[in-house]
């Protein structure tokens, strides 16, 4: 009875109040099939880092679980190669 | 004894860019005469040049990277990496397995959202 409701897919439904009638994000890795996060690839890790340089949370840039481990340990190995910053002056 | 696995590695290295292009290069035949005294294999080796690095490390502001494959016996790795902490030149160093050695350092751009 309670459980009949359809469950929310990806495409367009709103995902009861949650998301607000916003489209639910895809992976951006997913999208583009990279199966490995390289940590050379420093303008793709710059895009999930903030200005500050720290590592933006997955709930804001979409990024899928399995990709999101990937790319944190690409950032701290950039990080340790002096790639990207610690900490950034804002 | 037992037989040692050898794999392919990736070293990613910084040398400080304060050195003159021959004390660069000597640094750089230091390095691979650690690989090849081990009977390690150099397969490839990319200058990536001159770079501005993210944070001061001990002094240095730029450096020069540069990224080596190579193949290698498990426990030369280690011995290497002590070696590695002893070399002033050398200002970071990172040495990972890896399966492919990259032709080319490129990469591909995330499409945009939308």
């Amino acid at each position: 009875m309670f459980n009949k409701r359809p469950r929310p897919t990806n495409e367009g439904s709103s995902f009861g109040g949650d998301l607000r009638g916003r489209r639910r994000k895809q992976c951006p890795f997913t999208a583009a099939g990279i199966k490995e996060i390289d940590y050379k690839d420093v303008n793709t890790l710059l895009q999930f880092v903030t200005d500050r340089g720290k590592i933006l949370p997955r709930r804001i840039t979409g990024v899928s679980a399995h990709h999101q481990k990937l790319l944190v340990s690409a950032i701290k190995r950039a990080r340790h190669m002096a790639l990207l910053p610690f900490v950034a002056e804002a | 004894m037992k037989q040692q696995r050898e794999h392919l590695y990736e070293g990613m290295y910084v040398i400080s860019a304060t050195l003159s292009d021959d004390a660069r290069n000597k640094a750089l035949d230091k390095i691979q005469a650690g690989i090849s005294q081990r009977q390690g294999e150099i397969v490839k080796i990319h200058d990536q040049g001159r770079r501005r690095l993210a944070y001061e490390i001990d002094g240095h502001r730029e450096g020069h990277y540069y990224i080596v494959y190579f193949k290698l016996r498990t426990s030369g790795i280690e011995e290497l990496w002590q070696e590695y902490h002893l070399n002033e030149d050398l200002i970071r160093f990172i040495t990972l397995r890896t399966d492919t050695v990259m032709e080319k350092i490129e990469f591909k751009s995330l499409e945009e959202p939308q």
